[in-house]
């Protein structure tokens, strides 16, 4: 069963304008004309499909538009051309955000981000011991997580990701941060969640990662595949 | 998704930000409930101390006339306000998960309903210790419904043409502040044609009237109020879904 359909997705932004423009800004800009606007292709036809169990990494230089490819295929950028078809549900995790409050304690962002990924309260109190389980922290269940590092903000943040029922996860330079022993039990989960089914869409910089645990890789460069 | 589970995913995503927003917002205390509550509270002291010699003896229960407008106006326009802030507030996760960004305005409406909750015991504790009876806000619920219908629908539009227009929150903070003063909520319309004319074009008129008539004065409304305010309701409402959902994909691009 195919997961993610890509069809010739191309996306563009209108960069060197002023995108934050006031009311009082464009109403004056009706009249002394629009400042001239630069296009850039962040892609630009891109076809691929990934198949269920498989792990799919996705590399390529800064800018090349890992990040906007992901998020297109979340469904959170609409493409200009082409289109995304998915087939199942789809957990991202981009740039380890899944919507943590740094003034909330744990379980509080256990329950906000559970919600955004459609989860109810009673499975979210079901799995609560566990994700703070797996994310070794089990004494910081009260605690405010603006006290936290960031390697116990990105052990939370997959903890919470792989504990909503990915079919399609989404990940974004999650292994970028962290200590090796927590990397090793991630990928052994992500393998459990692949053999279950799961497809995953991983963007690393780490190729010792993508050599050991990813089935095809996509290399982009400029938008394009190469 | 079908309409029930679309409409259930709905409240309860709005419900956890309302929770996460009220806990942020009061650092977990319920003390935070004392802050919404010292704000109409001051007013209604301050306008009653000033206007009731004045126009106390011509509006009859001028102290419940006025609460009641306090409060409800207070509603609107906090849950305006702050709709022209949240979508920038939670860019991060927009930028980030795909989810019905509708309950971000959601939360904000179900958080303030939480602390008019608040407002409203005061308020039937003033009106049972003026009038003695306090039927008439058996009926609120209903009409307080509507009435976030219609706030619902007005924050939705403020929350996705802010992205576009980033200095809207000013702009609407200025226009509250007129629309307060053109309400009829610490005076009475009376024999002022042009006010009155005015006010046909003001939906809060007719929800603040509407709620009037039936908790202080025990009437039934006019119809003419009542359709008034159904039709701001149902009219903000369908314009503010739609406006939403045609913005809404390019939230993540534009903040």
């Amino acid at each position: 069963m195919e997961r993610i359909i890509a069809t010739k997705i191309s996306k563009k932004f209108k960069i060197g304008f002023k995108k934050h423009q006031s009311f009082l800004a464009r109403l004056i800009s009706l009249f002394s004309g629009k400042e001239p606007q630069k296009e850039i292709w962040a892609l630009k036809d891109v076809s691929f499909s990934i198949n269920n169990g498989e792990i799919v990494g996705i590399v390529g230089p800064n800018g090349s538009g890992k990040s906007t490819l992901l998020r297109i295929i979340s469904g959170i950028y609409k493409p200009e051309k082409g289109e995304v078809r998915t087939n199942g549900k789809i957990i991202s995790l981009i740039n380890l955000d899944v919507g943590l409050q740094s003034r909330l304690t744990m379980k509080d962002n256990i329950f906000l981000c559970c919600s955004l990924f459609d989860l109810g309260r009673e499975d979210i109190k079901d799995r609560l011991e566990s994700i703070a389980q797996f994310a070794e922290l089990e004494n910081f269940i009260d605690t405010k997580i603006y006290q936290f590092s960031n390697g116990m903000l990105q052990r939370l943040a997959f903890s919470i990701a792989i504990h909503c029922n990915p079919e399609i996860l989404i990940l974004d330079e999650v292994f970028e941060v962290g200590d090796e022993s927590f990397r090793k039990k991630s990928a052994k989960k992500i393998k459990e969640l692949v053999k279950k089914g799961a497809s995953v869409l991983l963007v690393t910089h780490n190729p010792y990662f993508v050599r050991k645990y990813c089935k095809r890789v996509i290399k982009l460069e400029s938008g394009k595949i190469q | 998704m079908d309409f029930i589970e679309r409409t259930k995913r709905f409240f309860g995503l709005s419900f956890s930000l309302a929770n996460a927003g009220f806990k942020l917002r009061n650092e977990g205390s319920y003390l935070g409930i004392l802050w919404y509550l010292l704000n109409p509270v001051l007013m209604f002291l301050l306008l009653f101390l000033i206007f009731r010699d004045r126009l106390g003896n011509e509006i009859p229960y001028y102290a419940l006339y006025l609460l009641l407008g306090i409060i409800m106006f207070n509603f609107f326009q906090d849950v305006t306000l702050e709709s022209t802030k949240c979508v920038r507030e939670y860019s991060g996760i927009i930028k980030s998960i795909r989810f019905p960004g509708e309950s971000i305005v959601g939360s904000v409406v179900l958080k303030r309903a939480f602390a008019h909750i608040f407002e409203v015991i005061l308020f039937t504790l003033v009106l049972f210790f003026i009038k003695g009876s306090i039927y008439g806000i058996l009926f609120y619920p209903l009409i307080f419904i509507l009435f976030c219908f219609f706030t619902f629908g007005v924050s939705l539009i403020l929350s996705s043409f802010v992205v576009f227009f980033v200095d809207l929150d000013n702009i609407w903070a200025f226009f509250v502040r007129l629309l307060w003063l053109a309400t009829p909520i610490f005076y009475s319309i009376g024999g002022q044609v042009r006010l009155y004319v005015f006010n046909l074009f003001n939906p809060m008129h007719y929800f603040i009237n509407l709620s009037r008539e039936i908790i202080i004065y025990n009437h039934l409304p006019e119809l003419w109020i009542l359709v008034g305010a159904m039709f701001y309701a149902i009219l903000a409402f369908f314009i503010g879904i739609y406006a939403f959902n045609k913005l809404k994909n390019k939230f993540a691009e534009m903040i």
